[in-house]
């Protein structure tokens, strides 16, 4: 009769006190089995998320710190530019795909219309004179498009650009299906947009001082492919989808000539370029922060796509957070509980304790002895809980996203990193689930957590003196 | 000679000053004899006991078992191997059966035993005048006198050639104590154990081979 066995023969012996540890076991295997449940689940959330957020990556100032400084601080501020030569030095690390850098300039048409979903439902046309510039004049510099390549947008007519192209900003242009469908264009057509210089007069008029015609030829034709219209506010998405709808991609180089002609003979002036890149791998994305931080000027910060991840998943975050709270609580909890309730039960076995001892039994296995019949409730106890505390974190989840999304409505903003996750796509992907990673690590957690509690009760067997007992 | 104490001191720290319970104690024991140590209440019978059964450790002297000092032995391994102790308040695990408490201690010695464990420990707790039908039961449910039966057997289970017995008759009425040192005497006689028994009782003293005399910490071979 090892002391394996005699463990065993322990638990059935005492049945009463073998159950109350059992009882206490699976309460508090419930709290842990549910903590680390939710923990999981809002893990892969977290995960999947991430994912579809892709790994996009830009650099822009840090509006945090520019909002947190004194206004005299401002009014000496040079924002600083980030030249062609940087941008392009970031691209060509090992984590980035593919970059591009595009700068902007909006410009008018007189000859072409913009596309307005809002004009469209209101049927009678509402002339929009004087509404100023509507077409976002987009350059790149990538020439197969980066919003191509990374799926915003498909190609469904002519081609993309040839590097010579991009060089020499040669006037060709890839335009919208609505805008095209509008105005009757299609690939080989060509159009005119107006780059006109205003003036400002005192009293608040404006007034066209110079202006030029932009001519281009359609080469090809793109549709959006990310904006769902399903959502619960169509309007919001329609604006965003005008915006893309009206944007025409041309070469960087011919921007930089509209905005030259547009500054006139103003000195200072350098193109103002949006860098994106494309990381290789989800995981890239803190090393190539860390690589890329150092090179930046002042004031200047690396923006993930996966960083909306925290503005659109609060409701998801905070139950992440109290979980991993109750989870640090529950196992400090189970430490201390049965460590008291497993000392006392070795109090009332004082006499055995030192029986064994007198036998010349060794401490250690005495030792072993308790753990295995520790262990062996343990994890009976752990098992039942493992269902029922699995379960137990569906219904709490349930009520606490609820609880949390009515509060925290309408938090929904966008930065040069759009994206049209909600947060309603976030709670969709969030699921507790009986799955061989949970069930793994609540093993781990709890075996772990058991072993720590015994520890009280075997500094007890360690100190005991079996001839103050028997003799 | 199997067991020897040499120069064995044992006291308690009062204050300043020790008060000893063994002031240089020697003596020795040899195989298949049934030896008493007879002492009044306080004498330090048990702590005499403590020592030469490695349950305690002497402040100066030594206890050395066939050559050996019990402390090179190692004291676990010397209980575990080397010794049967019995308590005047017998000492069996509650929980368990008769035959499970002998077992026990089979499965934590490392003497040679025969094979059969259970077979074993049934013949010796009969040929101590504990039936089949009490081994089966929890300890509990049996008499004192059945209690100290279970206790020797568990006590020779291991097959060792030293037994001490601290007041293992203390308990129990005079027919059942009569009984106790009949199973002492023939142990020592008929199997050539050491049997070195503690008691207070002049009459059990009488019956033994040898009789050592402990009064007021001092050991000695007669009155
Ligand atoms: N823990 C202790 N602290 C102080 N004195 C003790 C302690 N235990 C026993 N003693 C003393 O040691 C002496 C011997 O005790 P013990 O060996 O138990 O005597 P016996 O078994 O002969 O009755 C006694 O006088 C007793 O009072
Ligand atoms: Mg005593």
């Amino acid at each position: 009769m090892n002391f394996f066995k005699r463990g065993l023969l322990s638990i059935t012996r005492r049945k009463g006190k073998s159950l109350i540890l059992l009882a206490v076991l699976f309460i508090l295997g419930n709290v842990i089995a549910g903590a680390i449940s939710i923990s999981q689940a809002t893990a892969n959330v977290e995960e999947s998320i991430k994912e579809r957020l892709g790994t996009g990556a830009t650099l822009e100032l840090d509006y945090e710190a520019l909002d947190s400084m004194e206004e005299s601080e401002m009014m000496n501020l040079e924002i600083p530019n980030l030249g062609e030569d940087l941008i392009n030095q970031i691209g060509e690390l090992p984590y980035v795909k593919y970059y591009d850098y595009n700068t902007t300039a909006f410009l008018a048409s007189e000859e072409i219309e913009s596309y307005n979903p809002m004009m469209e439902e209101a049927e009678g046309e509402v002339e929009m004179e004087g509404m100023g510039p509507q077409f976002q004049l987009k350059g790149v510099n990538y020439a197969p498009l980066l919003d191509i390549e990374e799926g915003k947008s498909e190609l469904v007519d002519g081609r993309v650009f040839t590097d010579e192209e991009i060089e020499n900003g040669t006037p060709v242009a890839i335009i919208s299906k609505k805008l095209a469908d509008l105005n009757n264009l299609q690939v080989g057509d060509t159009f005119s947009l107006s780059n006109e210089i205003y003036e400002y007069s005192e009293s608040g008029e404006e007034e066209v001082l110079d202006s030029r015609d932009v001519p281009l030829e359609v080469i090809g034709i793109f549709e959006p492919k990310t904006v769902n219209s399903d959502t619960e506010n169509p309007e919001e998405f329609d604006y965003m989808d005008m915006d893309f709808q009206n944007t025409i991609y041309v070469a960087n180089e011919l921007v930089s000539q509209e905005m030259e002609f547009s500054v006139g003979d103003m000195p200072e002036y350098e193109d103002y370029y949006v860098p994106f890149f494309v990381l290789n791998e989800p995981e890239d994305a803190e090393a190539f922060e860390e690589e890329v931080s150092p090179l930046l000027p002042d004031l200047f910060i690396v923006r993930h796509a996966s960083d909306s991840y925290d503005s659109i998943a609060s409701p998801i975050e905070s139950m992440s957070n109290l979980s991993k709270y109750v989870l640090i609580a529950s196992v400090i909890t189970t430490i201390l509980i049965i460590g008291l309730v497993v000392l006392l039960f070795l109090r009332d076995r004082k006499r055995e304790l030192g029986i064994y001892l007198s036998l010349g039994e060794s401490r250690m296995r005495v030792v072993g002895q308790i753990i295995t019949e520790v262990l062996i409730i343990s994890i009976i106890g752990m098992t039942l809980s493992l269902f029922t505390g699995n379960l137990l974190a569906q219904t709490v989840s349930d009520s606490l996203i609820d609880n949390d999304n009515n509060q925290s409505e309408e938090e929904i903003y966008y930065t040069e990193m759009q994206t049209d996750l909600t947060t309603e796509d976030v709670i969709d992907a969030y699921e507790v689930n009986l799955t061989g990673d949970f069930i793994l690590l609540f093993y781990a957690v709890g075996i772990i957590t058991i072993l720590l509690s015994t520890v009280i009760p075997l500094i007890y067997i360690i100190r005991l003196n079996p001839k103050k007992i028997m003799m | 000679m199997i067991l020897e104490a040499k120069d064995l001191n044992y006291y308690y720290q009062d204050g300043e000053s020790r008060r000893f319970v063994l002031k240089n104690t020697n003596v020795s024991f040899d195989k298949g004899k049934f030896y008493t140590i007879l002492g009044q209440s306080g004498s330090g019978k048990t702590t005499l006991l403590s020592l030469l059964s490695a349950m305690d450790t002497p402040h100066n002297g030594e206890v050395v078992f066939d050559g050996k000092n019990i402390l090179e032995i190692g004291h676990d391994n010397y209980r575990r191997n080397k010794v049967g102790i019995i308590f005047q308040s017998y000492n069996l695990i509650p929980t368990f059966t008769a035959v499970e408490n002998v077992l026990i201690s089979m499965s934590i010695t490392e003497n040679e035993l025969p094979d059969n464990h259970k077979t074993v420990a049934y013949n010796l707790l009969d040929y101590i005048g504990i039936s089949q039908d009490k081994a089966n039961r929890t300890v509990n449910k049996l008499s004192g006198g059945e209690q100290q039966r279970v206790a020797i057997a568990r006590a020779l289970s291991t097959n060792v050639e030293l037994i001490l017995a601290d007041e293992p008759t203390g308990n129990l009425d005079e027919e059942m104590e009569q009984e106790i040192i009949d199973i002492f005497k023939k142990l020592a006689h008929e199997h050539e154990k050491c049997v070195i028994m503690v008691t207070h009782s002049n009459d059990i003293a009488e019956q033994s081979d040898q009789t050592f005399y402990l009064k007021k910490g001092v050991l000695n071979t007669n009155e």
